[in-house]
């Protein structure tokens, strides 16, 4: 439920789907249950990007990537996660990798989602 | 483009069931960009984290969530369960307010290692 128009939610299918598929089958889950989450999820990003986009100013660079995030997760304390999800980032970046080689000599056009270990690679929000 | 279906085997090794991510990436780009005036430019990789990271939160927080809605011997997950669930796990602690501001737990309710409730009177 989008109270003010400034604030952004994951949408709330994606988080009843996954809320579904861990609570054993005859659960029921309340929709002011599901909108909290919803919430919830949605103030896990923010307070981790803001984390991951502190340390890059601090340092001087202008894109938050991949280990900036990872880095976030470990000094807020949701170290099981930051370990899980640098393995993650490193199979990512392998299958990115492998993908790119596999595309080499035809169209790079494909690839502005492409992880990459260089700093050349920044990729603009808008 | 992406292509549908190009994560989901390599990646999440099976364990995903709801296709390349389950959570959009533009979205949570979205979500990135307005958390802060500092956030300028996000590279690829960092939705793609977070879109795996938020499910295994919203995982652990339905999980803890659902222990107190077992413990008051109901099938249903309500709001205040989850309002208890943040307030007892310390890594939650950045949004107790969130869960707080219309609704307080009526419960104070600690959920230890081994997943127990232990209800504070």
């Amino acid at each position: 439920m989008d109270m003010d128009e400034h604030v952004k939610l994951v949408p709330i299918a994606n988080v009843g789907r996954i809320m579904k598929q861990i609570l054993p089958p005859t659960a029921k889950i309340s929709k002011e249950a599901k909108e909290t989450i919803q919430e919830c999820a949605s103030e896990f990003i923010s307070f981790v990007t803001g984390e991951a986009s502190d340390k890059c100013h601090k340092e001087n660079r202008r894109t938050v990537n991949g280990d900036d995030v990872c880095w976030a997760f470990s000094s807020l304390g949701f170290d099981n996660y930051a370990e899980a999800m640098l393995r993650y980032l490193y199979k990512l970046r392998e299958f990115e990798r492998q993908r790119a080689n596999q595309t080499k000599g035809s169209n790079d056009e494909d690839t502005d989602e492409a992880a990459s270990e260089s700093e050349n690679q920044e990729i603009t929000t808008t | 483009m992406r292509q549908a279906g190009a994560y989901s085997g390599i990646l999440s090794g099976g364990i995903s069931k709801t296709g390349p991510h389950s959570l959009p990436l533009a979205r949570i780009k979205k979500i990135m960009k307005k958390s802060s005036d500092d956030v300028k430019m996000i590279s690829g990789e960092a939705p793609i984290i977070f879109s795996k990271a938020c499910e295994l939160f919203i995982e652990k927080l339905t999980k803890r969530a659902w222990i107190i809605t077992m413990q008051g011997k109901r099938r249903t997950l309500h709001k205040e369960d989850v309002a208890s669930a943040v307030i007892a796990t310390d890594v939650f602690d950045f949004l107790v307010n969130l869960v707080t501001e219309s609704n307080v737990a009526d419960n104070k309710c600690e959920v230890n290692e081994d997943s127990q409730v232990i209800v504070e009177t």
